[in-house]
């Protein structure tokens, strides 16, 4: 009896795959059969009533939909690349100290320990027009004497929940990219010192190049991920007033859950889904090129 | 000696520009949390008032007394929560970090046919909507018996945690030099020993990283968990957390002390682990 | 603690007698799973399951707690897997339209003489299609007004809005003079003369109530969308001007019961229409800033002379599936008796049995502020409505909201938020083959 022999990195990869399949994979293609149906959820039997691409058509067809899809690729541009910037500026004046690093890193950490629950209830009370810490600062100050309307004004809503967004999430970037920092190999950054480089040309001719995969790899992580960011609009103010803050997460779990329409909010998903997929991509590839040009194998 | 006194001025600038930037973004990252910290020692009626009350006039442990009381008293079932969070989070953490570590080891070191594309595909996994998996998901594990167990939370933030760290972990072992590990065969190790003995070691820094990481969002997570945990069981201290509202009240102090209860292990373990990453500077004197 | 045991051995003789069959260990051996509504106000109730379990020999096995939104989301999900063989859910009269199938009838199983203890209009309003789906809890909910005594006690005060309004300043009667009192207290960003829900389902009940009280109709009888009509553009005029005036907080829109809770306790807002659950949090002193300085009165008319009374209950329900629906409905029974509902109102929720309202009042007699409490919710309970009884309700809320928002806000005109929520309305309804 000959024992199958598998190539080693497909043994490698078995559990990786194996886990995704039953956890990812087989539920998706049980939801992607019911967004073709009128599934509800409150009526089991729906899930039998073929109806096509209605689900699909109909989503393309709401103007809702469109602004709710529109919005999130709003959100997800601006709240990826503040993120980016401000935690590649954390990190680098973080490994610029000298002591009292380890207490500073985990303060840099320190929004990563709340739970997207908990920074959805915690802005919404700072950002509360009325008696919101916020507010009542800019009051007690004398900066203004108007209640300011953070989570209804049309603009303020959306700056807000990017604002409770970036507060929890730069901390990623920052920490992904002062590994990166430490991980740089320091005689090319002597060389460039010894060549007579200014700390702004070393840093972006020598430093920054090496980072970018770390920044790559930080970008994809966070655009998958930032579907959670669900939690904390959901409670903020679940896509109002008046849609203002509609996104595709916050549309797509009411329908689902609220109003039972599970089909038509799967279809919704999937439609989404392209929409990461398309960020995946992206990110790969530049992750890909930033690799191939620091010589590292693909 | 003008320009050497220029430069110093200069320097001297950069210095205190430096501080204050940092400061300044540490106050930011900082006092919306020490916020919900003071919350959880103050009485209601200081918390949203209106005028402020800025200087806490009272501080007391009457909502952290309340949480440990009894049922009907304001009582939360806290340490059951946080043992099931601790449980599903360690366990989960650990599977993933192995897990991952073996896929991103197979992407870093071996050429096969089809791996960009087994790479996206297991990165695009992560990218489906939590809403489009968590009803399925449910529905098969209602049906495989493993709702509202440890076992069940567990597989999810195994498989919600896997393709970021086979990502995380790639992405370090590829900084780590193929002649490194192959010099080591030649010495004579196995490629087994050559990974413990050589490649590990250096890429800890990833690992440390992508296990804050996992442990963080399984630690945290609330969407899966609240549909797939429902008693005692398995809830998690994020799902605890909406023990404290109600139909139309919220009892935000209460709900901040148990926040605290939430953050201080995590920061602990975070303060712990984290200075592997310091691992990651002895990469420079490996190449060099 | 003696009381409290004495009249419970009273009660599980009453109910031994009522139950006729009823006798120790009737159901021996059997285990219950139940799924609970969680949070600190309602679990005082379930340290009393232990008399049960002893009483009839069952146990019960509590396997969910959470808030009634989680487990709405769990009951569906539940349907959609078929894991329905659970017994006993808590149940609300807003979302019980929403599960046809999965509680059972509790007519058969439950005596006609111990249903009648309930307030009929309880009773009729967990009654849908002809089935009794649920026996209601002591946790009654409509709202009544709640408001600053103080605003009412300062002679310039009243002098000056007599001289502006034309009429003397008094605790408001209608909503019109809610609008005119509002409007005059208000001095932003400091003080606002009201508040209201802006969001969800929330904003859609309060807009409902206000409809019906200004003489209208949210759905004709079919379910059909009756809300773009006259009563329904006066009633969102009334929000609306509200707003402009700037006699709301401006983050109105986005308070849910929580927020407008926090703001009344806050001292800001001088009048408040709310729930029961809040009036022991808004005279505590450790809580409110309001404490000691709060009245309360009936919910005010709309134009039509009618009171805004929208309101629902929680409530214990069966399961279809359920293999012992008897014990199960015994469990149901016991958790919304009498001696039950002494229990969870004497902290403050408004019961829905006949006979402990007038324990409560009773009880509350040598307490002011509780029996002012009680009268006002009382006098607005007698004309209280509930939801309308369609599987759709939440779905079409959640068409109509942001309507209303962007009519408040200002994005739109009354005119024509109305008639897109009422189109809206109209394709869901004939979508899903309602008419």
């Amino acid at each position: 009896m000959s024992r199958l022999k598998l190539p080693p990195w497909l043994v490698l990869l078995l559990p990786a795959i194996i886990i995704l399949m039953a956890v990812v994979l087989v539920p998706l293609v049980l939801s992607f059969y019911s967004s073709f149906t009128a599934y509800q959820l409150t009526r089991p039997d729906s899930l039998t009533k073929w109806i096509g691409t209605f689900n699909y058509r109909k989503a393309a067809g709401d103007a809702n939909f469109w602004w709710a899809f529109g919005r999130t690729v709003l959100l997800l541009t601006i709240a990826l690349n503040l993120e980016m910037l401000l935690g590649l500026g954390l990190a680098v004046m973080v490994s610029k100290v000298t002591t009292g690093q380890r207490l500073l890193r985990t303060a840099m950490m320190f929004p990563m320990m709340f739970s997207p629950v908990l920074v959805g209830f915690q802005f919404k009370f700072i950002f509360n027009d009325n008696v919101g810490l916020v507010n009542n600062a800019l009051q007690s100050l004398g900066l203004t004497d108007v209640a300011i309307p953070w989570l209804v004004d049309g603009h303020l809503a959306m700056f807000s929940i990017i604002f409770a967004e970036i507060w929890t999430s730069t901390s990623v970037f920052a920490i992904l990219i002062l590994a990166g920092l430490y991980a740089i190999p320091q005689d090319p950054v002597e060389a460039a010192k010894v060549d007579g480089c200014t700390p702004w040309q070393s840093f972006r001719f020598v430093t920054l190049p090496f980072l970018m995969p770390f920044i790559y790899i930080a970008m994809a992580i966070r655009s998958l991920d930032v579907a959670r960011a669900y939690d904390i609009v959901q409670i903020m103010t679940n896509g109002g007033p008046a849609r203002r803050t509609e996104l595709l997460w916050t549309l797509i779990g009411r329908t689902a859950y609220v109003d039972a329409r599970m089909g038509y909010a799967n279809a919704m998903g999937y439609i989404a889904i392209l929409l990461s997929i398309f960020f995946t991509i992206y990110f790969f590839r530049k992750l890909t090129a930033a690799r191939s040009e620091l010589g590292m194998g693909v | 000696m003008a320009s050497n006194a220029e430069h110093r001025l200069r320097k001297r600038l950069l210095r205190i520009a430096h501080l204050t930037g940092l400061f300044l973004a540490m106050s930011l990252i900082c006092l919306p949390g020490l916020w919900i910290v003071l919350n959880s020692f103050r009485p209601t009626v200081e918390i949203m008032a209106k005028p402020p009350v800025w200087i806490p006039n009272s501080l007391n442990l009457d909502h952290y007394r309340a949480m440990f009381g009894g049922v009907g008293e304001g009582g939360v079932p806290v340490l059951t929560y946080f043992r099931n969070s601790l449980i599903i989070s360690v366990t989960s953490t650990l599977v993933a970090l192995l897990v991952g570590m073996a896929g991103g080891y197979a992407f870093a070191r071996y050429r096969f046919k089809g791996k960009a594309a087994l790479f996206v595909g297991l990165m695009a996994t992560r990218a489906v909507p939590g809403v489009a998996l968590s009803l399925p998901l449910f529905i098969i594990m209602a049906r495989a018996g493993i709702i509202d167990t440890h076992f069940g939370l567990i597989l999810t933030y195994v498989a919600l945690n896997v393709p970021f760290t086979v990502w995380l972990i790639d992405g370090f072992f590829r900084q780590v030099p193929r002649e490194l590990a192959e010099a080591a065969e030649i010495d004579g190790c196995t490629r087994w020993q050559a990974f413990w003995k050589v490649e590990f070691p250096v890429a800890r820094a990833g690992i440390a990283s992508a296990g804050i990481f996992a442990f963080l969002t399984s630690w945290n997570e609330y969407a899966l968990a609240s549909q797939l945990t429902r008693s005692v069981n398995s809830k998690t201290m994020p799902v605890g957390l909406l023990d404290f509202t109600s139909q139309f009240t919220l009892n935000w102090g209460g709900m901040c002390a148990l926040a605290v209860l939430m953050i201080i292990p995590a920061l602990v373990l975070t303060f712990l682990v984290q200075k592997h990453l310091i691992a990651g500077l002895t990469f420079g004197g490996v190449k060099g | 603690m003696n009381r409290l045991a004495m009249t419970s051995c009273l009660a599980l003789a009453a109910m031994g007698m009522a139950t006729a069959a009823s006798a120790d260990g009737e159901f021996a051996g059997i285990t219950i799973e139940a799924k609970l509504i969680g949070g600190q106000q309602y679990e005082a109730l379930y340290a009393r399951i232990p008399e049960w379990e002893k009483a009839t020999g069952a146990t019960v096995k509590i396997i969910s707690q959470k808030n009634h939104f989680e487990l709405d989301k769990e009951f569906k999900s539940d349907i959609a897997a078929g894991t329905t063989d659970w017994c006993v859910g808590s149940n609300h009269s807003s979302f019980a339209a929403q599960y046809p199938s999965l509680y059972t009838d509790l007519t058969p199983l439950v005596p006609a003489g111990e249903v009648a203890e309930y307030v009929p209009a309880n009773i009729s309003a967990a009654t849908l299609d002809g089935k009794l789906v649920m026996l209601p809890r002591a946790q009654f909910d409509v709202s009544a007004l709640y408001y600053q005594k103080s605003l009412y006690t300062d002679p310039a005060k009243a002098e000056a809005f007599k001289a502006k309004y034309g009429y003397d300043l008094a605790v408001p009667e209608t909503w019109d003079q809610v609008r005119d009192q509002a409007e005059f207290f208000s001095n932003p960003p400091n003080f606002y003369g009201t508040q209201y829900a802006g969001k969800d389902e929330a904003i859609v009940g309060r807009f409902y109530e206000m409809v019906v009280a200004d003489g209208g109709k949210l759905f004709n009888d079919d379910f059909s969308p009756a809300f773009n009509s006259d009563a329904g553009k006066q009633a969102l005029q009334w929000f609306v001007d509200l707003y402009k005036a700037g006699a709301v907080p401006p983050g109105t829109t986005n308070y849910l019961w929580d927020d407008l809770g926090n703001g009344f306790a806050s001292g800001t807002i001088g009048l408040n229409l709310d729930w029961p659950g809040w009036a022991g949090f808004f005279n505590d002193a450790s809580a409110s800033k309001a404490a000691g300085n709060v009245g309360v009165a009936p919910a005010p008319k709309g134009s039509a002379g009618l009171r805004t009374g929208w309101s629902g209950f929680h409530g214990f329900s069966v399961t279809e599936d359920c293999a012992n629906k008897a014990a199960a409905a015994s469990l149901a029974l016991f958790l919304t008796s009498e001696d039950s509902q002494i229990l969870e109102s004497s902290t403050g929720p408004l019961p829905t049995r006949t006979k402990v309202w007038e324990h409560v009042a009773e009880a509350a007699k040598s307490d002011p502020y509780r029996s002012e409490v009680l009268a006002a919710f009382q006098e607005t309970a007698k004309t209280a409505f509930a939801v309308p009884a369609t599987p759709y309700w939440i779905e079409a809320t959640n068409l109509i909201y942001p309507e209303l928002q962007a009519a408040i806000l200002g994005d739109k005109s009354v005119d024509d938020a109305l008639a897109t929520a009422s189109d809206a309305v109209d394709n869901l309804m004939r979508e899903n083959g309602v008419y």
